[in-house]
């Protein structure tokens, strides 16, 4: 039986792209004066690469944040991003395969967000983004407000 | 009358010119423009020499310069005769010509260094006419100057042939009495003045001499009353003087009084400035905490919409267990395997081969684990809340970004608002504003002190009036009680009732004399002045102030533009032309040089409005002559003309367009 892992990593290497999100005010890391955690920066990645459908394994592993502080509603999404990719909900029984796959989309997910970040006139990235969101919204057709 | 021409011979910069001013249009205005230093105010000053023998308007360049032209100098041979020239043509409305000449004459040495010099000889000055039967006649020297009092009288010609700062100042530094002077020139009450009053004085004042031969104590009467009348007649002009400084006074404070009452209340905006700081920093933070309610938004619901599809198929899969029953979990199925596995049912007992199967049967039939099924059951709720969550983003995303919008307008009018507050604030120099105080304030003191002055020296003018009147008597009871003298006493009585009457009929003719000025004053200016509802009349008081009234009913001669003041100036020269009687030509030298370009189009139309009745001759600088005063007056001249200075600078040449 697989062990239940205890944190969620990153590979070692996106520390600098993590940081590189302090330069948008609204990513900005809680620890130099923003208002993100880890783990809503991790979640924020992981998006981001399942967007663009794609994974990246992780060459060195690095703690990143610990399994203990995922809300219910975070480790759902989790759990929603594995079943999707596994196809099954029996991936659920394997949660070190469940974190994996979010690990390795955030992996992929974060040198995406950086790139864009990068490539975006300064200051615009925050429009842009709300331009996207609202072109997915708009296709998923959930109407209510 | 019209200057037809005007003939300059070794004036000045002028060697040899004849400006021929022709009437050729419905306009009787003539042009000069020349550079700074051609000798555009020597024309002014050549006018002058030859009528009057004096040079008011002369440089401080021209003054250390013989009036000989230089070049004509040059060109001369050691005591050689030359002269200079100064001829004005006169045209009266009968046709007939008064040909003003003045000559002065030169003898030019050679010095030591081989230098020449011109040596003034004398002077002739004379007037060709004709009179009625078309004879020309010559008269020359004191009995040519009668003539040119017919013209333009020597005391008012400052009203026709002057500078444009003299318009630009009158009423400036205008004083009562200085208007009263005018006034006095104008209705010629000097004439009963000098040749009446001052001689009845005197005749007076001999009569009083011989009947003091009489008697010891009418001389000492009269003495003491001499003594008296000096002392009220210097007395009356330290008056004058004060009175003229508090006029001065008065004039600058209600100057400096109206540009301080344009001045917004610094205070109370600088208050208004304030709270709309306090304002802004309080909206400004309501702004951002909603431009980070929108990031949050962006932030939480972004990433859950980007991951709907996941978020989609897991509700579906949850669904669909819940159709099929596997949720919630009925058996659990570790329980079940352990029980199989053991052999052993929950109560003990061991089971037979019939149980065996059962089990196994309903071990198949359970297809999830129990922990999954509980995992998913845990998905279900945060799930669905997501789900609404997402549904909600479109309204909340509208609202948050209305409101942002609305807090940028609210900042940007605080912002305009501000804006539009240090611009008034700026606009308003406070130092100048001090200094503008400051000044009032002294010309405040001048008034106090002259009035108080003032009112020690109308004290002292009572008494020596009193003392006067007193005398009089005294005199004239000591003449009568002297039998000797009976023919002496009246002459004597005869003198103080015709100064009596002299001086009545000065105030009466003076005071028509202003009433006339007024009235030609206000329908000169009404009809001239292109802001026609700005100013409802000018008043010239009864002490001789000049004001022109606002329509909104206060005095405004302090705060006027330029322009306006020229034309102020100019209906009030016009008026006196034509109270004087004397329809003489204007020559203006630098006419509209203190205008601001955007009103010297108006006073261009006015002078072309005015020369269709008199004749003017304005004389520009290049610099003056702007591209609308030519628009306006180029098509309106009866005659332009250019100086041009000569390569050795000792010549100016004219040039007609």
């Amino acid at each position: 039986m697989a062990t239940m892992p205890d944190r969620i990593n990153r590979d070692k290497k996106d520390g600098e792209l993590y940081k590189k999100l302090n330069g948008e005010e609204f990513l900005k890391f809680k620890g130099s004066g923003g208002k993100r955690t880890r783990k809503e920066q991790f979640f924020f990645a992981m998006a981001i690469g399942f967007k663009n459908n794609i994974k990246r394994p992780l060459n060195t592993k690095e703690g990143f944040f610990l399994i203990k502080d995922l809300l219910p509603i975070d480790e759902t999404l989790i759990n929603a991003v594995a079943i999707n990719d596994y196809d099954s909900v029996e991936i659920l029984a394997n949660k070190g395969e469940v974190f994996k796959i979010a690990e390795e989309y955030a992996h992929a997910g974060i040198r995406l967000l950086v790139d864009k970040i990068e490539s975006i006139e300064f200051g615009k990235f925050e429009k842009k983004l709300e331009q996207e969101i609202f072109e997915i919204y708009n296709k998923i057709g959930l109407k209510n407000g | 009358m019209r200057i037809k021409k005007i003939i300059l011979s070794n004036y000045r910069q002028f060697k040899d010119i004849e400006i021929t001013f022709t009437k050729k249009c419905k306009s009787d205005l003539h042009i000069i423009i020349g550079k700074n230093g051609t000798g555009k105010t020597n024309i002014l000053n050549a006018l002058n020499w030859c009528l009057y023998y004096d040079e008011p308007h002369l440089s401080r360049n021209s003054q250390q310069l013989p009036l000989i032209n230089l070049q004509s100098v040059d060109e001369a041979e050691d005591g050689e005769n030359k002269y200079v020239k100064v001829e004005v043509w006169v045209e009266s409305t009968e046709n007939r010509y008064f040909i003003f000449t003045r000559k002065a004459f030169y003898i030019i040495y050679k010095n030591g260094k081989n230098e020449k010099h011109p040596k003034k000889q004398h002077t002739e000055f004379e007037v060709k006419y004709t009179n009625e039967k078309g004879n020309t006649n010559i008269i020359q020297n004191e009995e040519a100057d009668f003539f040119v009092e017919r013209f333009v009288p020597k005391a008012i010609r400052e009203f026709f042939f002057f500078d444009g700062e003299r318009l630009d100042n009158y009423f400036k530094e205008a004083t009562a009495e200085r208007i009263r002077h005018t006034i006095t020139l104008i209705s010629q009450v000097d004439l009963l003045e000098n040749k009446i009053e001052r001689r009845l004085s005197d005749i007076l004042k001999e009569f009083r001499k011989e009947a003091g031969k009489e008697n010891p104590k009418i001389n000492d009467t009269r003495i003491n009353l001499e003594e008296n009348e000096n002392s009220f007649a210097s007395t009356e002009k330290q008056i004058k003087e004060c009175k003229d400084q508090i006029d001065i006074a008065k004039k600058r404070i209600k100057g400096y009084e109206e540009k301080l009452r344009e001045i917004p209340d610094i205070e109370s905006l600088e208050k208004e400035l304030n709270s709309l700081k306090i304002s802004k920093k309080h909206e400004k933070e309501t702004l951002y905490n909603k431009i980070e309610e929108k990031q949050d938004l962006l932030f939480e619901y972004g990433k859950n919409i980007i991951l709907w599809p996941a978020i989609k198929n897991s509700i579906k899969i949850i669904e669909a267990k819940r159709k099929n029953k596997e949720i919630p979990p009925v058996i659990d199925k570790k329980l079940i395997e352990g029980i199989l596995k053991n052999e052993v049912c929950i109560c003990g007992r061991r089971l037979d081969d019939n149980s065996k199967k059962r089990v196994a049967d309903l071990l198949d039939e359970i297809k999830l684990s129990s922990g999954i099924v509980i995992q998913l059951v845990n998905m279900e709720n945060p799930l669905y809340l997501i789900k609404e969550g997402i549904k909600e983003f479109r309204k909340k995303n509208y609202n948050l970004t209305r409101d942002i919008n609305n807090y940028n307008k609210i900042l940007e009018g605080i912002e305009e608002k501000m804006n539009q507050i240090d611009g008034k604030i700026i606009n308003f120099n406070s130092k100048k504003i001090k200094e503008w105080y400051e000044d009032s304030k002294k010309f405040g003191k001048i008034r106090d002190d002259n009035q108080k002055n003032l009112g020690i020296l109308e004290e002292r003018k009572n008494e020596f009036s009193k003392n006067i009147d007193t005398l009089n008597e005294q005199l004239k009871k000591e003449i009568q009680k002297e039998k000797k003298i009976i023919k002496i006493k009246k002459q004597i009585d005869f003198c103080i009732k015709s100064l009596y009457i002299v001086e009545k009929t000065k105030e009466i003719i003076r005071e028509k004399t202003r009433e006339r000025i007024e009235s030609e004053t206000n329908k000169i200016f009404f009809k001239l002045i292109w802001k026609k509802r700005t100013f409802k009349n000018i008043d010239i008081n009864q002490d001789y102030n000049i004001n022109l009234i606002h329509s909104m009913g206060y005095e405004c001669l302090g705060t006027i533009g330029a322009a306006e003041r020229e034309l102020l100036a100019l209906s009030f020269t016009l008026a006196l032309h034509t109270i004087s009687g004397f329809d003489s030509p204007i020559l203006v030298d630098t006419p509209v040089a203190r205008v601001a370009d955007e009103h010297r189009e108006n006073l261009g139309k006015i002078f072309s409005k005015v020369s269709k009745n008199k004749q003017i001759i304005l004389l520009f600088t290049s610099a003056e002559y702007s591209k609308e005063i030519s628009k306006l007056l180029d098509t309106e001249n009866s005659s332009r003309f250019n100086f041009k200075l000569s390569e050795n600078e000792k010549e100016t040449r004219l040039e007609m367009i």
